[in-house]
């Protein structure tokens, strides 16, 4: 029993020292070479991993098989899992150096990696001509890059935070929608103007306080660096007190949910307050607009959902694009086909048809017109992809998140927010301890 | 209780009932309201899987106009295989798994229990020691011990620890319980002939049967459950266990099918509900026998 475990435990440790990088597959010399220009033979296996469901499954494997179709000798292995599950699997192979050739990544947590170095920059191979990123807007490419300016994942899907509106409930509550181009004061005294209008049980936003997205889109909207070069805060103590008091207002005043509904609140885009009709306003991610309006449409009476730009500032709309694209892992031994592939997913236009912007809006402009001129694609999709399109065409801020920034900022955010909205500290107080959490944890 | 109250002063005021009818009533209309509190989350999860999709989430209540069976057609052929397939994966894991644990656990438990050798208590001490290590410690060490032995893929990282008698858990309540039964079964044994493995498998092993459901019981929940290992070393689709299909009816990040999810759930939990019940008539029938001693 013991011998088995600590001769178990001593064989993996010695691996771990020797860096052991597996049996090579491909031709070309694995490992971690540094700069690789992609160019060489594309075949052999390769493993791809991504995550999101069954729906998405499908769609990917299309895409596989018909990247395999036009490679013979290629053959893919596929692997998926829900969001938090493949990032728990992702981190496990990353220790152990058994990244799939193909894996998926967002901006947000593309710096935990290459901190740790275990991504092959993409620019060698974007110069190589392997990968084309031609029709993909500047603005958007960047979203893959990483703090030392290299590129580190291709975007191929654009997601943006949204605001979503009930209509049907805005029109009952007699007060429309906000003005095009509207600001957060605009939006505050909108929401503020619903009070009493709306039925029992329903609000006009949540306790929001202590959502990331909307505060991201404050910030941005007001010309802030959200995190500094060396990825600590970047934004000011007195602005962060700013709006946690705009909150407070809209809260105590009673048009925004309780505190404690709000900390209930359960997660997905079919299932939350602004689907389930209990919030007249929400911000949501442009793709939820599609399952959240599925869930509305089912209730009683049928309500309709649609989705606006985030409130503007003086630096215009504060609208963040949150890419998601695919890496390449140092461990990699079969990177011509990698690369291949994943310049297939994002520019080709058959795959960009079967794929059907399913992970954000395509990134490569002319996959996305496409999809928009498809007279098939349903309305609420169109509407999703030309918001998005908007959004791309006047030049959206790009945040470099730090290493650290979903373990620290995302969770830090929310919980000084609730000790707020419970009575438990001050605006004040929240704020000097959360950016004392914060820039403990981030960067470095 | 009511002895106590005899002669003496009542505790709570003169008139409290001493009608084992009314106690019996009150006792169990608590107890049944706290099982409908634990049990309601189940039950909406039932009922909400024979609604209509666009319904699922609409309500906390059961009931519903327009039942339907859409949801189990739709959730068993799911996905890039059906759920016949990875139900027969997670049936074969699961048994492989079981019947490894209870030869290897039982063997290990009886030398602990019954042998003299050397090191015997600190290698006990070592084997609940190994219980204090958190699952997430080994996790990445044995992830690269299974895929240097080119064990992704397989079942083997699945079933073969079990094998190996690595439930330290299992193997300390079974020691725990041959220790409670009498030597002089082993004695008499041992003088009509028997060696070890015959005192194990006639006298130990017949007796242990309440011991052995347990650990059965236990392996059979914990394996049908497992979700983290699956997720690690099985990446095909076609080796899939329930536990991985479930998983790919969600997706935070784009559009999940929680009707189909609900209804395959409910399936899922059949076999551990049955298995139960079974087992428990087991565990019955093992205390029975067990107590002619």
């Amino acid at each position: 029993m013991k011998r088995i475990r600590t001769a178990a435990l001593a064989t993996a440790a010695l691996m771990v020292v020797a860096g052991c990088n597996g049996t090579s597959v491909g031709d070309t010399a694995g490992g971690d070479a540094g700069a690789q220009d992609g160019k060489g033979d594309v075949t052999g296996s390769l493993q791809l991993t991504f995550w999101g469901g069954a729906n998405r499954a499908a769609k990917t494997n299309a895409v596989a098989d018909l990247f395999v179709k036009a490679h013979p000798g290629v053959t893919i292995d596929r692997q998926n899992a829900d969001f938090g599950n493949y990032f728990n699997k992702l981190n496990i192979q990353a220790s152990s150096k058994t990244l799939p050739c193909v894996m998926q990544l967002q901006g947000r947590q593309l710096n935990d990696y290459t901190k740790r170095k275990v991504l092959l920059p993409l620019d060698p191979m974007i110069e190589s001509g392997v990968i084309k990123v031609d029709d993909i807007p500047k603005e958007v490419v960047d979203t893959g890059r990483g703090p030392d300016g290299k590129l580190y994942f291709l975007p191929y899907g654009a997601a943006y935070d949204a605001v979503g509106v009930n209509e049907t409930l805005a029109q009952q509550a007699g007060i429309g929608l906000p003005k095009e181009g509207y600001d957060w004061q605009q939006y505050t005294d909108w929401i503020a103007s619903a009070k009493g209008k709306l039925p029992d049980g329903v609000f006009a936003a949540g306790a929001r306080g202590g959502l990331p997205n909307y505060f991201i889109a404050y910030q941005l909207a007001n010309g802030t660096n959200l995190f500094t070069d060396d990825g600590k805060l970047g934004f000011s103590k007195e602005s962060l007190v700013q709006y946690w008091e705009m909150w407070e207002k809209l809260r105590k005043s009673g048009v925004t949910m309780s505190a404690d509904t709000q900390a209930d609140e359960p997660e997905g885009a079919e299932q939350n307050f602004i689907a389930q009709g209990r919030l007249m306003t929400d911000s949501m991610p442009g793709n939820a607009l599609t399952p959240a309006s599925a869930t509305l449409a089912g209730k009683a009476g049928g309500q309709k959902l649609t989705t606006l730009p985030m409130p503007s500032g003086p630096s215009g709309p504060g609208n963040a694009l949150f890419s998601s694209g695919f890496a390449i892992p140092t461990n990699c031994d079969n990177v011509p086909t990698a690369a291949a592939f994943i310049d297939f997913f994002t520019n080709d236009l058959e795959a960009g048809k079967v794929f059907k912007s399913d992970n954000g809006a395509a990134t490569n402009t002319k996959v996305l017109q496409a999809q928009i001129d498809d007279p098939a694609l349903p309305a609420l999709k169109k509407h999703e992809l030309e918001l998005f399109s908007k959004i791309a065409e006047n030049k959206p801020p790009t945040i470099l998140y730090p290493p650290g920034y979903q373990a620290t900022f995302e969770k830090a955010f929310t919980r000084a927010y609730e000790e707020i909205a419970f009575g438990k500290k001050t605006v004040q107080q929240a704020a000097d301890s959360f950016f004392n959490e914060a820039n403990a944890g981030l960067g470095g | 209780m009511t002895a106590v109250t005899v002669g003496a002063r009542p505790l709570f005021g003169r008139r409290a009932t001493r009608n084992p009818l009314v106690i019996g009533l009150l006792r169990h209309a608590l107890l049944i309201g706290v099982l409908i509190v634990m049990l309601y989350p189940v039950v909406w999860m039932v009922a909400a899987s024979f609604r209509p999709s666009a319904e699922v989430m609409n309500s906390l209540g059961l009931f519903s106009k327009n039942y339907t069976l859409d949801n189990y057609k739709n959730g068993w052929s799911a996905g890039q295989l059906n759920f016949s397939r990875y139900f027969l994966n997670s049936i074969a894991i699961t048994a492989l798994s079981i019947v490894g644990n209870l030869v290897s656990c039982s063997l290990t438990a009886y030398a602990f229990a019954r042998l003299e050798f050397p090191f015997k208590r600190i290698l006990f001490g070592v084997l609940l020691a190994t219980m204090l290590l958190p699952y997430h410690v080994t996790l990445v060490p044995q992830y690269i011990l299974f895929n240097e032995l080119a064990w992704m893929n397989t079942y083997l990282p699945l079933v073969v620890p079990k094998w190996l008698g690595v439930e330290a858990f299992f193997i300390f309540l079974m020691v725990q319980f041959i220790r409670t039964l009498p030597r002089e079964l082993d004695d008499a044994a041992r003088i009509d002939g028997c060696g070890h493995w015959r005192t194990f498998s006639r006298i130990i092993v017949p007796l242990a049967l309440p011991a052995l459901g347990t650990t059965a019981l236990f392996t059979f929940i914990a394996t049908w459950n497992d979700f983290l290992g699956p997720l690690l070393y099985l990446n095909r689709p076609e080796l899939w266990t329930v536990s991985l299909g479930l998983n790919s009816f969600l997706d935070v990040t784009g559009e999940s099918a929680y009707g189909s999810l609900f209804a395959m759930s409910t399936l899922a939990l059949a076999p551990i509900v049955g298995f139960f019940l079974g087992a428990q008539k087991l565990l019955v029938e093992g205390v029975a026998t067990t107590g002619l001693k």
